[in-house]
């Protein structure tokens, strides 16, 4: 053969894993076939890959099936999400905020609301607060649609069929949230002091309409699957995280509930007016891949429940504190502030630091997909590929919210 | 003049062959893209022709049309041989398969062998187009694919020797004819058939068993690498070989081109009639094969090969001893053979649901005991 194209040079990630490759076998723990002739593969998965969500790059030592080594590689989403904070005023900053961690918008702006709020000392309205629980809630059940959808989609065509039935009812909830504030994903709806506009007429109905059917999906869902013998051949017992992981690797949200590790910001540090509500903090016991999209099945439910207990309670008016304008300028004292809140993913934490002036002199995001993606390396080693694909798609990770 | 019509017969017989693989495929992409549509709760290809009639049509021009690639570095050859070999046996299966009442392309005594002989042949093409493409994606499809059909040949066989030991013939028409009077073999011996189905859908790589090219892991598989009109061929001839895979389970399960009213139109000793009814109990089965692929999600490499050789292939070995020891020494051996057959799939499909889960259960530890 011809040596049309020279071998490219292999980018730090790649080289990173030839070299442990190399070492592995100077220490005489080579490929499990080596007797055979075989040797250990550096394989790709990413940025570009059908598995990936997003453009995570997953840089794969293959032994046969069998996975050696994963070196996650992140950046190809990289915005400047955060210095873009620098450059703005705090009120021109939020529909930025939607862009983060996209696929949960609601959540993300919450958490950069509420630090402002908690900065400038400003006291949402009571129905607003409601609403943004509302807002928050369904955006919190879209997303998990949109996890469990693509993960079974990973899995098998059969997902092809559940991830059909999940965006047809994700779409239910995106016509309730664009009535509500004009954007199907990029909302831009939360303000300093409450929310942009007061519940439209009519939608209270639609959406009681929409959660007294959203049982019944759920429960289609679950016949789809659960009696499946070869999803759970493929899910139970996989990729276990312990309670030990979760501490060592500060993993939150619905990956450390299926653990057994009651960790849900909501109950055990409240904001808003979760204290009022009635809901269940879901939990499972084995923290395998099984359980993590049981979790998020049940959770769509408490959700749905949450939603419902606000439309029961909530007062009246008006949804924004003083005149019917926002406040379009503030400038909040110099100091700083940091709020954590139960993003669909996991403890999403904000912390801006002010100088006195319009605009934030610094911001920072905690990630949850960014914490709970340091597990990945240790959570796929020994496994087949095959199931590094099924742990990495449980693990539900938004790109946009990594590399922000 | 006699040698120019013997190879005029040769040219003209080829050609419907490949006319009969092309026009399987393209009906049955189009087939599989509505239905799975329809399970999906979506429209699918609707715009080119009636009801899209002609997606796939336009789809092959399309393939047809686009710059015959080999990326640099490809053992050329090879690369070219694999998608040409891949046709092969769909095309060849044809030669004995009896279509109707009067028309056997070739009526081999050995047509049985001749069948499991030929259908072994796609793994080789699959091998020699992974290997051939130098990239780790189409090797590990390759391999995958090597490893799965040659483990899965053999549970087939197992249940194609039942249906020899039940006719009594390696000869295909006497299969078809032994199934006179909706005496169908499906129906005598269904555990039989429930093994052979499944080895044939892992032979067909589909899903569940579509690892060798399963998307969401190896991008493509062995066909990676794959482009134009040499991907068409590997496209083509896996939906095709739906409808021969299914023509053979019908000609072996299912009475063949067996139905009502065989005699009415009779064209030189050839029936029509009864093409339709085998046609028709084919897409029955392509049918079963595209709801299977919806339902049911994708194996694990691990788990492909312990059904094989730890489930089908024993399974199918005691098959074939119970069913000797049936036909052999049983007084009403086909009564006697149908109730245990049809037992046998019962218990079958109750038990291993209830192991399997007992088994996962045992597999799982609660998160606290291991802290």
């Amino acid at each position: 053969m011809s040596d049309q194209f020279a071998t490219p040079v292999p980018d730090a990630a790649t080289q990173l894993a030839l070299d442990r490759i190399r070492q592995s076998e100077e220490a005489g723990h080579g490929s499990d076939m080596a007797g055979l002739g075989f040797n250990q593969v550096v394989v790709n998965m990413g940025p570009q890959h059908p598995s990936t969500h997003g453009v995570l790059r997953l840089v794969v030592t293959l032994d046969g099936e069998m996975v050696r080594d994963v070196i996650p590689v992140i950046g190809y989403l990289h915005r400047c999400k955060e210095k873009l904070a620098e450059k703005r005023t705090y009120f021109q900053y939020i529909p930025i905020v939607d862009r983060t961690e996209y696929v949960a918008s609601m959540n993300c702006e919450w958490g950069y609301v509420m630090t402002v709020e908690k900065l400038a000392g400003i006291e949402p309205t009571r129905r607003a607060e409601f609403i943004r629980v509302i807002a928050a809630e369904l955006n919190r059940i879209a997303s998990h649609l949109v996890a469990v959808g693509t993960f079974v989609a990973d899995l098998a065509p059969l997902g092809t069929a559940m991830v059909f039935y999940m965006f047809r009812d994700r779409e239910i909830i995106l016509d309730l949230l664009e009535s509500l504030s004009g954007a199907r994903m990029m909302f831009n709806y939360f303000r300093f002091g409450g929310v942009r506009y007061d519940l439209p007429d009519g939608w209270v109905e639609q959406c009681r309409d929409f959660l007294d059917r959203f049982p019944k999906m759920v429960d289609e869902y679950e016949a789809l699957v659960k009696t499946n013998a070869i999803f759970l051949q493929r899910t139970m017992g996989k990729g276990v995280i312990t309670r030990q992981d979760v501490a060592d690797y500060a993993i939150t949200g619905p990956n450390a509930r299926a653990s057994g590790v009651a960790t849900d910001l909501r109950r055990t540090r409240p904001y808003s007016v979760y204290p009022e509500l009635d809901f269940n903090v879901c939990l499972a016991e084995h923290g395998d891949v099984f359980d993590r999209y049981q979790v998020r099945i049940d959770e769509m439910r408490e959700s749905a429940k949450i939603v419902r207990q606000c439309l029961d309670m909530l007062p009246r008016g008006p949804v924004q504190v003083g005149s019917l304008r926002p406040p379009y300028v503030i400038t909040p004292p110099p100091g700083s502030a940091y709020t954590a809140q139960e993003n669909p993913r996991g403890e999403y934490g904000t912390y801006i630091v002010a100088d006195g002036s319009r605009y934030p002199y610094r911001l920072k995001y905690r990630d949850p997909c960014f914490i709970n993606l340091q597990i990945f390396p240790k959570l796929l080693r020994g496994n087949k590929i095959a199931d590094a694909v099924a742990i990495s798609g449980s693990m539900d990770l938004v790109l946009g919210g990594i590399d922000r | 003049m006699h040698v120019f019509l013997e190879i005029l017969r040769c040219v003209v017989a080829i050609v419907i062959a490949y006319t009969v693989v092309f026009v399987a495929a393209l009906v049955n992409i189009v087939f599989e893209r509505r239905v799975l549509a329809f399970m999906q709760d979506r429209h699918g290809p609707n715009r080119t022709g009636w009801h899209g009639v002609l997606q796939s049509v336009a789809d092959a021009f399309k393939m047809m049309g686009k710059e015959d690639f080999a990326p640099a570095r490809v053992d050329w050859a090879m690369f070219t041989l694999a998608p040409i070999m891949v046709m092969v046996p769909a095309v060849a299966i044809q030669l004995v398969l009896p279509y109707t009442l009067g028309f056997t392309p070739q009526d081999l005594n050995v047509g049985l062998i001749y069948l499991v002989a030929i259908t072994s042949f796609t793994v080789l093409a699959i091998l020699i187009g992974g290997w051939a493409s130098y990239n780790k994606y189409s090797l590990v499809g390759a391999l995958r694919a090597g490893a799965q059909m040659i483990s899965y040949e053999i549970p087939m066989i197992l249940g194609i020797l039942v249906v020899a030991m039940i006719v009594g013939s390696l000869n295909l028409n006497a299969v078809v004819d032994f199934q006179a009077d909706a005496q169908w073999i499906g129906f005598i011996a269904p555990f039989t058939f429930l093994i052979f189905y499944v080895a044939s859908i892992a032979e067909l790589n589909r899903g569940p068993f579509d690892l060798p090219e399963s998307e969401s892991e190896l991008v493509s598989g062995y066909g990676t690498e794959y482009s134009g009109m040499r991907f068409g061929m590997f496209f083509l001839n896996e939906y095709a070989g739906l409808t021969i895979m299914s023509m053979v389970a019908v000609t072996l399960f299912f009475g063949g081109w067996r139905g009502p009213w065989n005699h009415l139109l009779m064209i030189h000793g050839i029936a029509l009639v009864p093409i339709v009814w085998f046609l028709a109990k084919s897409y029955v089965l392509v049918f079963a094969l595209v709801w299977i692929r919806l339902s049911l999600p994708r194996l694990q490499v691990d788990q492909l090969m312990d059904f094989a050789w730890k489930i089908l292939i024993p399974l199918g070995l005691l098959n074939i001893a119970a069913s000797a020891a049936i036909i052999l020494w049983a007084p009403h051996w086909k009564i006697a053979m149908a109730i245990y057959s049809w037992a046998a799939l019962i218990v079958f499909i109750v038990s291993f649901d209830f192991i399997l889960r007992w088994r996962l259960d045992r597999l799982r530890t609660n998160v606290a005991v291991l802290d």
